[in-house]
């Protein structure tokens, strides 16, 4: 995935700036950022869910914005904040799924099995997703996005509110899914995670890309928390609250 | 509201467009006090009831049909701030009463109440007390009304109550209406009319504005009593409201439909289905049908739009044609309200949709297929729906050599009006209620766009329909032999715009992909 030049901007914000990013085939990416760095608005201009102001986003050397049949096919995407349809049960939704993306039948349902017992939604493939946790209904988000065996998977903060034993098992899938040559674009807020996953790692800040390359490389011989606040200079004034003592 | 006006310039607009138009109406207001005062205490109290009772219908209505305007005040913004009802209520109240209509009409019930001065200064007064009432009143109906409609479609068992008791509401109402009418409109003005204002007035839903009359007539008691009641009535609705805000205030929205296992209905979903080709049937626009019939089945927003649609045209077929004693072919324009309403009532079909439209995006280059699938969905009812009506409101108005040629016209006006309302929902498409939120609310930021869209849609099926239609008129009214162009070019060109239509909306659909979800999350 190639991200050359990305630019939005909502009245006097720029939300993303020229962004400029090369995610290479094979490799797990993480992009960090403060809030309102402009994370979720790269990767919706990245996956076909918002139109950037100028741009080019390129998956596997097509121009997504240019070639959209061609491109989106590539992609799973699990977007943050959008609401899903959820008057369908989580079974029917991985189905909806990949039968928008033009699967069979005969190869959604045992995909879709795999799935449901994969992210441990057994119990709750037959439920209605209205009815999920906000875990779940995440995991189910998941499922959506991998339906398909997408080339590249773009998941923006895929393990927030999932449980422990859930995050355990996305892992698990996403490293198997870059093992075997897919290319993962993940976001996220927990430095650690994105330590331990991620092999190459951007940082955004303010709408720009403020470093990006293999972790070790970014890290630049501290930990990545540190690195990170360094880059983004995030060091304010350190108010007291004192009144907020219980004693 | 500084903050939303910032947001959201167009508000702003909105805001001043109805500050003029309220303003335009005070000449109207101040003609109606000046005529007030020159009647005689019989007439101003009739006139003040009968305004009053108007009013109070529209308070009670509107809100509930045009909720969202502004959601600051909406009482579950406050639930994880631990307050109390009794400590916002005051808040709430005062909010409530600074905005344009209740300042407009606390204005209008003041300069009307003036009229009163008439009488002399003692009961112009009394009248006074009695407009302020009057407006709190008023005020807090609306809150009442709109926050138990609320509270009714909150959950699938107490929706299918309400449904269940304004149907009920609607058939006595249709027959009490019937009834009315049919004795002639000369005798509904000059003796019903009278009647219901004299029932009407003492009710303390307007007493606040008629006590005043007892007072001139030097029955002081009575006067007290009637804004007594008044009071009471006002006291009562701010209880009611304070019960509906504290309930509010603990109670997160239930949306949950219970636990239910269910096997997948979705993965072979479409077989069968009349309005899609074989291959749609097998692809992503037999899921997006499969997807859509569940929320026609399920969703109050789309149920409670389908039984909008039903509704005109069977008040005009069981009452106002017999009524008002018109000719009975009158009653063939009824399936065509029918299928106008329902193509019409599809304009913003995609923003109602929107939860799902983020998966039909990422999915690649499918708007044909997504806007193929929806409209099967709608399609499935309405068209032998539509022609169902058509067939029994011929045969209703004695009128069967008509029926094909009204069936045909009617289902190219369905088809047609659905071709367009594809295109402005692609087009023009603006906020709606989110799924499980009141299906008569509309999300907050979306009146004005709301407007655009309705009227974009509206124009179109302006322009379009009557193609449709002509024929079957001049079938109706000139020479039946109009029928067959009326059957089939009906049929045909109300075929050629939905298959058109959806085309070119999918297509849209396609290269808009990367605005709609902006316009419409």
């Amino acid at each position: 995935m190639a991200l050359r030049g990305l630019t939005k901007v909502y009245g006097s914000l720029r939300a993303a700036d020229g962004i400029d990013l090369d995610i290479p085939a094979g490799s797990f990416y993480g992009v960090v950022g403060p809030n309102g760095a402009g994370k979720t608005t790269t990767l919706s201009m990245a996956t076909g869910l918002l139109r950037p102001d100028a741009g080019t986003v390129h998956i596997c050397g097509i121009d997504l914005w240019q070639r959209p049949d061609a491109a989106k096919p590539l992609l799973g995407v699990l977007p943050d904040g959008l609401r899903t349809f959820d008057r369908l049960t989580g079974a029917e939704l991985i189905s909806y799924a990949g039968r928008l993306r033009g699967m069979p039948a005969e190869t959604i349902a045992p995909r879709r099995d795999d799935l449901v017992a994969a992210l441990d939604l057994d119990s709750a493939a037959g439920t209605l997703v209205m009815d999920y946790s906000a875990g779940m209904a995440k995991k189910i988000a998941l499922a959506c996005a991998l339906v398909h065996a997408p080339r590249v998977l773009v998941l923006d903060e895929p393990f927030e509110a999932v449980d422990p034993m859930s995050a355990t098992a996305i892992r698990r899938i996403l490293i198997d899914f870059v093992g075997g040559g897919g290319t993962v674009v993940m976001s996220s807020h927990v430095m650690a995670l994105v330590e331990r996953l991620c092999t190459h790692v951007a940082v955004v800040g303010a709408g720009h890309v403020l470093a990006a390359g293999e972790i070790d490389e970014v890290r630049a011989g501290s930990e990545l928390e540190d690195r990170f606040v360094e880059l983004v200079g995030n060091e304010r004034e350190h108010r007291d609250l004192t009144w907020l003592r219980p004693s | 509201m500084r903050h939303l006006l910032a947001r959201e310039w167009w508000r702003m607009l909105v805001l001043i467009a109805a500050s003029i138009w309220l303003v335009t109406l005070i000449p109207a207001v101040v003609w109606a006090q000046r005529s007030l005062y020159g009647a005689a205490v019989d007439t101003r109290m009739a006139a003040l009831a009968a305004l009053g009772s108007v009013c109070a219908v529209g308070w009670a209505l509107v809100p509930v049909l045009v909720a969202g305007g502004d959601d600051t005040l909406d009482p579950r913004r406050f639930t994880v701030f631990g307050v109390n009802a009794s400590r916002i209520m005051p808040g709430l109240v005062v909010a409530s009463l600074i905005t344009l209509p209740a300042i407009f009409f606390g204005f209008m019930w003041l300069t009307l109440a003036s009229s009163w001065f008439a009488e002399g200064a003692l009961v112009g007064t009394f009248a006074l007390v009695g407009a302020l009432v009057q407006t709190l009143s008023l005020v807090a109906l609306a809150k009442v009304c709109a926050s138990w409609t609320a509270r009714v479609f909150a959950n699938r068992r107490a929706r299918a109550f309400g449904f269940a008791v304004s149907f009920l509401a609607l058939i006595v109402f249709s027959y009490l209406a019937w009834r009315a009418l049919h004795r002639g409109l000369d005798v509904l003005f000059e003796t019903d009319f009278n009647v219901l204002i004299d029932a009407l007035a003492p009710t303390p839903v307007v007493s606040a504005l008629t006590a005043p009359a007892a007072a001139a007539n030097g029955d002081w008691a009575l006067a007290w009593l009637g804004l007594a009641l008044s009071i009471a009535w006002t006291v009562a609705l701010l209880v009611a409201w304070r019960a509906t805000v504290a309930q509010a205030l603990v109670t997160p929205i239930y949306r949950s439909s219970g636990l239910r296992s269910r096997p997948d209905a979705v993965v072979t979903a479409g077989k069968g289905v009349p309005f899609l080709s074989a291959g749609d049937r097998s692809g992503p626009a037999g899921a997006v049908y499969a997807r859509i019939s569940r929320a026609w089945r399920g969703d109050p927003r789309y149920i409670s739009g389908l039984a909008a649609v039903i509704l005109l045209p069977a008040l005009f077929v069981a009452v106002v044609v017999p009524a008002l004693d018109l000719d009975p072919r009158w009653a063939l324009a009824a399936p065509f309200v029918l299928a106008i309403s329902i193509g019409w009532g599809r304009h913003n079909d995609v923003a109602l949709d929107s939860s799902a439209l983020w998966m039909d995006v990422v999915a690649g280059v499918r708007g044909g297929a997504v806007m193929r699938g929806r409209f099967a969905g709608v399609m499935m009812w309405s068209l032998p729906l539509v022609a169902v009506a058509s067939a029994v409101t011929a045969g209703w108005a004695g009128h069967w050599e008509l029926a094909p040629a009204i069936i045909g016209a009617s289902c190219g006006a369905l088809g047609a009006s659905l071709g367009i309302s594809a295109i402005t929902s692609v087009l023009l498409p603006y906020r709606t209620p989110a799924p499980g939120e009141n299906p008569f609310g509309a999300e907050v930021g979306s009146v004005g766009a709301g407007l655009v869209g309705q009227l974009a849609s509206s124009a179109a099926t302006f322009v379009l329909l009557p193609f449709v239609i002509v024929p079957a008129i001049l079938a109706v009214v000139v020479d039946s032999r109009w029928g067959i162009l009326a059957t089939v070019g009906g049929l045909g060109l109300g075929a050629a715009i939905y298959v058109y239509g959806l085309h070119v909306a999918g297509r849209m659909y396609n290269a808009r992909a990367g605005k709609l979800l902006a316009a419409v999350r």
